[in-house]
């Protein structure tokens, strides 16, 4: 019998389906430990952000700024430097979107839109240089300046929100309004879905383009899957790192310019509520693959819009959701053992078939 | 001194297409120096794993102390006295001396917490009954090697080992160290009755230390003799073999004009010490240039200077005339230098992507492959990867498989693949066919002389010396960074090689 060999992707499939499955039925478990019912809980959870076109939009309003993080996770993570300081790229970029926003009052909107843009990404990629050009040139590691400097970007811009660009209204850790013009538009009623969703989807189907479809992607991942290989190979492996980082940093100024232009339409000192580990987090889940990122932080964003639904209607902690995402990442750890015992159960298969 | 401690009876250890062992039969005695020779990938170590329990064998029986004994892992071993020093120290460098010693099974205070006064003393007791001097306070990081590797025999000697196992001791010691190792191996067996196995591949070591030296060669223990009764010639003579297993390939017709020429290169290793000591030699168009030599004499140093990827300290690398010393290993990749680098897993490939993508490397920047700068063609690709695939006979479920999943030759084929199809003039090929089965072999050596006869000029490195002997047209050795001889094939025999690449006519040669 020709023995059946499951592709290594498929087996990562499985292991991921099977830790979601796992930590949902734990989350119902630790619910029924309440004396709720898990059923009722989780029906109000796929309610609460599925239920109408309102719930959904929250949805995806929750998940624009996951997948951008999400993405600057991949493309940095895949090409083997490790950009943890995605939080600060984020505050640098959202404070740049505002500042062109309360700054540049007369502009029309199609002119200082993208201009904020602008401004936002050049903030977070230029942010990202520093630690990788430190890591290239002196062999710092990225992973400690990248950490170190979200403290920097976070306090700095807080001082600017609450001195020198204080809003006149008060030092309440704001800035100025951004101008009118400014304001992307919402989607749907109510809802804080806004036109950066499509700016978004561009965003993603450009990185899935790069990193699949080009021979700088193939540089990257070749980088990041073995760097001795790469070097070996003639890639310059120093630039690309950079390179990498730097759109990992543009990515993440982006995400703070939307939070900005779309959401909250001034720079606020705490801003993210630490999108950029949670992007991360869905990036490590998924393998830095972009299709996944996208797909988990749909998932992630129904979680997260849901749970509020949920502790609404059945006085379940939202909370819980977070001990759901955890259970998942720490059974996605253990991702080898389950493709292991999948490839057991395969071969006892295999054998009994042989019989 | 005649008992037996340890007798292997018919031990054979099959891995996927290599046998690593065959048929070993081999009785080490109490109270001896038992000497283990071999070229690389002799099975030496595979045979010291299987006793030390690391390793099951395919079939054969393991008698220790006279009784037959199944070695299911490690802790058999060294619950039967036996104790193994790994070339690569398994020491925790942030620890002490004191705390490696006792590592694993620690002495305990209130039977949690571990009593460190007493590592300290148990240390101290066991560094003074062996004479192996080390400091029980100093951090491991903080210690020469050969304290080191002190440490890691009293490790051993704490667990009781009554036989030590030593895997290739020397290979990191100094002239010093190493008389200070083979007085510490004197003494632990005159005085405290231990019994020694040390695998080498050093002869002179071998005379000077051991009571009894067996010879292995491609898995097969070919014969075992009391060391007064040995000499260098006889064991040299017994490592490489007479016969020759495969046909001879026709000489080179048409040596052409020098491509490569390398002058008084010298290049240091990772830990700073000079590994390549002034080497000059030059390869011409169509023509193959054996380097023979045992490995770690800095084979290794050489090609990755050869290639862009390590810094070379002096001397020159004239390829067309140009010096390429020190420049990036894509710029030696644009000069038409191909390289099949030792370590396929490590450096050749990417073991995590897929056949394409490995095979794509080289040109992914070059056209029909690319366009616009960087949009990936994927037709051309597969076109080509399917082309190689076929051409290289690459057995495998598709391009998209994970390289990690071939065989050991077909990932070798797959180097080979790539980096022949770039027909740079240049080739550097480093152990091309270690550790595969013959038919990958034939088929590789077969390939390497269709390029020397298609005019490339072949720089070829290798441990094996019958791979040496059949491909070359010239041979060097090396000895310790150095070039110790060179020889037209045709002119010498693989004994007198086998003397030159173990540093035995090292004052005489040039």
């Amino acid at each position: 019998m020709k023995k059946i060999k499951l592709s290594q992707d498929l087996e990562y499939i499985f292991s991921l389906a099977l830790s979601i499955v796992l930590a949902l039925i734990i989350g119902a478990l630790i619910i029924l430990a309440n004396g709720k019912s898990p059923l009722t809980a989780y029906a109000s959870l796929i309610n609460g952000s599925l239920g109408s076109p309102y719930k959904m939009a929250t949805t995806l309003a929750k998940t624009v700024p996951l997948i951008l993080t999400g993405l600057a996770t991949a493309v940095a993570f895949s090409s083997g430097i490790f950009n943890i300081g995605g939080e600060g790229q984020l505050y640098l970029g959202a404070f740049a979107a505002a500042y062109v926003g309360f700054t540049f009052t007369n502009l029309p909107g199609l002119i200082g839109i993208p201009l904020a843009l602008i401004f936002a990404a050049l903030a977070g990629g230029f942010y990202a240089l520093i630690p990788a050009l430190l890591k290239v040139k002196y062999g710092i590691d990225e992973v400690i300046t990248t950490i170190m400097f979200n403290s920097i970007a976070i306090l700095f811009t807080g001082y600017l929100a609450n001195y020198p660009f204080a809003s006149s209204v008060g030092k309440m850790g704001a800035t100025e309004m951004i101008a009118p013009a400014y304001k992307l538009l919402r989607l749907v009623a109510r809802s804080k879905l806004h036109t950066g969703i499509f700016f978004t989807a561009v965003i993603a189907l450009a990185i899935y383009y790069l990193m699949e479809k080009t021979s700088v992607g193939y540089d990257f991942k070749m980088i990041g899957t073995n760097l001795i290989f790469a070097k070996y190979g003639g890639i310059n492996a120093e630039r690309n790192m950079v390179i990498a980082m730097i759109i990992s940093g543009v990515l993440c100024g982006i995400a703070g310019a939307f939070e900005v232009l779309g959401n909250h339409y001034r720079f606020l000192q705490a801003i993210s509520p630490g999108y950029a580990f949670d992007g991360m987090l869905v990036s490590l889940i998924v393998k830095n693959k972009v299709v996944g990122v996208i797909l988990m932080s749909i998932f992630f964003g129904i979680l997260k819009t849901g749970s509020i639904a949920m502790e609404f209607e059945t006085a379940i902690p939202s909370e819980l959701v977070l001990v759901i995402q955890a259970i998942i990442i720490l059974f996605i750890a253990g991702e080898k053992g389950f493709a292991q015992i999948l490839r057991r159960i395969h071969a006892k298969e295999g054998v009994r078939g042989d019989v | 001194m005649q008992e037996s401690i340890i007798k292997l009876v018919g031990i054979s250890k099959v891995f996927p297409g290599v046998v690593a062992n065959d048929n070993i039969n081999l009785e080490i005695r109490r109270g001896e120096i038992h000497a283990i020779v071999g070229e690389n990938g002799a099975g030496k170590s595979t045979l010291m794993k299987i006793i030390y329990g690391l390793y099951q064998p395919t079939a054969g029986e393991i008698y220790i102390n006279g009784r037959l004994m199944n070695v299911a892992n490690p802790q058999i071993a060294i619950k039967n006295g036996i104790g193994m020093v790994h070339q690569h120290f398994m020491l925790v460098p942030s620890f002490t001396a004191a705390e490696n010693v006792v590592l694993g099974s620690e002495p305990r205070k209130n039977t949690v917490f571990m009593d460190f006064e007493e590592a300290v003393i148990i240390t101290k007791a066991l560094s003074e009954k062996y004479g192996l001097y080390v400091d029980p306070y100093q951090k491991v990081e903080d210690l020469s090697v050969g304290i080191q590797q002190r440490i890691e025999i009293l490790k051993v000697l704490y667990r009781g080992a009554d036989i030590l196992i030593l895997d290739e001791p020397t290979a990191v010691l100094t002239p010093q160290e190493t008389q200070e190792l083979f007085a510490i191996m004197r003494r632990l067996v005159k005085d405290m009755g231990k019994t020694i196995i040390i695998i080498t591949h050093k002869l002179q070591e071998v005379l000077e230390v051991s009571h009894r030296v067996s010879v292995m060669r491609r898995g097969k223990l070919v014969g075992t003799m009391d060391t007064k009764d040995a000499t260098e010639q006889i064991l040299a003579e017994m490592m490489v073999g007479k016969e020759v297993v495969f046909d001879k390939f026709h000489a080179n017709q048409n040596k052409g004009k020098t491509l490569m020429e390398v002058k008084n290169l010298v290049v240091r290793d990772n830990r700073g010490f000079i590994a390549v000591d002034g080497i000059s030699f030059s390869v011409a168009a169509g023509e193959i240039l054996g380097v023979a030599g045992v490995e770690g004499n800095g084979q290794t140093e050489l090609v990755e200077a050869l290639t862009g990827l390590r810094k070379v300290e002096e001397g020159s690398i004239l390829v067309n005339g140009k010096d390429m010393a020190n420049r990036s290993p894509s710029e030696f990749r644009k000069m038409g230098i191909s390289h099949i680098p030792e370590d396929r897993l490590k450096t050749g490939l990417a073991p995590e992507a897929s056949v394409n993508e490995n095979l794509l490397m080289g040109y992914q920047h070059k056209k029909p492959y690319e366009s616009f700068g960087m949009k990936l063609n994927k037709k051309a690709i597969y076109q080509k990867t399917a082309q190689l695939i076929k051409q290289f006979d690459i057995r495998t479920p598709s391009g998209q498989t994970k390289v990690k999943s071939l065989s050991g030759g077909n990932m070798q084929k797959l180097v080979v693949a790539r980096e022949f199809s770039f027909n740079s003039p240049i080739l550097i090929i480093s152990q091309p066919t270690r550790g595969l089965d013959i038919g990958a072999i034939e088929f590789i050596h077969r390939q390497i002389i269709e390029m020397r006869d298609a005019g490339r000029a072949i720089l070829l490195i290798s441990a094996d010396l019958d791979e040496i002997f059949r491909l070359s047209d010239r041979i060097v050795t090396i000895y310790e960074g150095k070039l110790t001889g060179e020889f037209m094939t045709a002119d010498v025999t693989k004994q007198a090689i086998g003397l030159y690449m173990t540093g035995k006519n090292l004052s005489t040669a040039g």
